[in-house]
């Protein structure tokens, strides 16, 4: 045995080695199976880094960018999801979470009305194994407050006029209409522009640089946003 | 610690980059010393007397698979995490007949035309513009091939799941075409053998 290892080349030497960690790979099991330990400091470590969460403005480029990549899960009610939803997403509600066939290799990313089912959610999933989980910082509130609505300044710079441009194109995009700065520094909340967002036929902002190359704007749903 | 280090947080998107161009640096460097920077030598594997490129390539992905399985199986490497590109069947067998006409026509492909021109090749080096003028064509015409770009499901497929094969099962049959491909390499060369320059 010996004497016929050693009468080998090297090529020869490491194809018996790839053939033998091949073999010994049959019985691998790289990915994770159905038994999960949480592992908390890992968890203490995304949580830190706050690498479990998208924002907002993060999950309307993809969108617009048309990410196939993720999966956007809305935890509310169907009649909620009904009512309004942001543009790609599924409607599984939270206690058909973890039946919904979610793949544990699938980036899923979470959204509720505002935090705290999306991070109740997050952990239910990871718990299971899956990994790729994220939620939207803010829920669906940051969500009309960055990209529906967003505040834009009442005498711009300059360069806050190229920013602010940028907030009406995505605005106008998902049907929203940005506000003014200093209306949302006295207090008005984004519910007033909700309510208002129903009535204008066609909002006067900037019409969307077709995005990604003449991607299909997601037609406005004025009447879904009673949300 | 477990990897991958950027997606557990361990480094941020700076130093992300100054380990890509590491990596980069690396990648050319065996590229270059593996005579990859010669379109005569790469070209000899569509002769079937210079099979290298192929050798090479497959002993880069056998490596790296084992290593990719048994970092995931050993629980230092968690692959769920790893990013697979999204498939689009159709548009990328097309995307892989047109690099691999240009390869045949042109003698590189796009990473050792930089390896070679990172050697002073004037070919590699009009190769590379060639490369950038598709890339601006294709950017420019990108919203009338969109739909063609991205037809297809998009989710990313891997040989397992397709074929519905344990992932060992695959390791051990990819290890024994690559075994099997480097001696049937070795017999074609013998016998198109021809003194290349």
């Amino acid at each position: 045995m010996r004497g016929w290892i050693s009468r080998l080349t090297l090529n020869q030497t490491l194809a018996v080695a790839a053939v033998a960690l091949g073999a010994l790979a049959l019985f691998a099991a790289p990915y994770p199976g159905s038994k999960v330990t949480l592992d908390a400091r890992e968890l203490a470590l995304v949580v830190g880094t706050e690498a479990d969460h998208i924002e907002a403005p993060e999950l309307a480029a993809w969108i617009l960018e048309n990410r196939a990549d993720y999966r956007l899960i809305d935890l509310r009610t169907e009649r909620e999801f009904a009512a309004y939803s942001i543009p790609t997403a599924v409607n599984v509600p939270m206690n058909v979470l973890t039946d919904a066939g979610l793949g544990r290799q699938e980036k899923i990313i979470l959204y509720s009305e505002g935090g705290i089912h999306s991070a109740q959610a997050w952990m239910l999933l990871r718990a299971q194994g899956y990994k790729s989980v994220y939620m939207l910082k803010g829920g669906l509130e940051e969500w009309k407050d960055q990209v529906l609505f967003p505040a834009v300044a009442d005498n711009p710079t300059a360069t806050e006029r190229a920013r602010d441009e940028r907030l009406k194109s995505i605005s106008a995009f998902f049907g929203g209409q940005p506000r003014s700065a200093a209306a949302v520094a006295a207090g008005a909340a984004a519910t007033p522009a909700m309510a208002t967002a129903a009535t204008p036929a066609s909002p006067a902002v900037v019409a969307p640089p077709s995005p990604a190359g003449g991607a299909k704007p997601a037609a406005p749903k004025k009447k879904k946003e009673g949300c | 610690m477990m990897a991958p280090f950027l997606k557990y947080g361990m480094f941020g998107d700076e130093t992300s980059l100054v380990l890509a161009f590491l990596i980069g640096i690396g990648f050319g460097f065996f590229l270059e010393r593996a005579g990859f920077g010669s379109a005569r030598k790469l070209v000899s594997q569509f002769y079937l007397n210079d099979l290298a490129v192929f050798k090479v390539m497959f002993t880069a992905i056998v490596t790296a698979m084992l290593g990719v399985t048994y970092l995931g199986w050993i629980g230092w490497l968690d692959l769920s995490l790893v990013y697979l590109v999204p498939t689009y069947l159709v548009p990328q067998i097309a995307g892989g007949l047109i690099l691999g006409a240009g390869f045949v026509i042109g003698g590189y492909c796009p990473g050792t035309s930089v390896a070679a021109t990172a050697t002073g090749r004037v070919d590699g080096l009009i190769y590379l513009v060639g490369i950038f003028a598709g890339m601006f064509a294709f950017a420019e015409m990108f919203p009338l091939l969109k739909g063609f770009y991205l037809s297809g499901a998009g989710e990313a497929m891997t040989i397992p799941g397709a074929f519905g094969l344990p992932y060992g099962v695959v390791v051990f049959a990819v290890v024994l075409m690559a075994v099997g491909g480097f001696y049937g390499a070795g017999l074609l060369e013998k016998k198109f053998a021809t003194p290349v320059e």
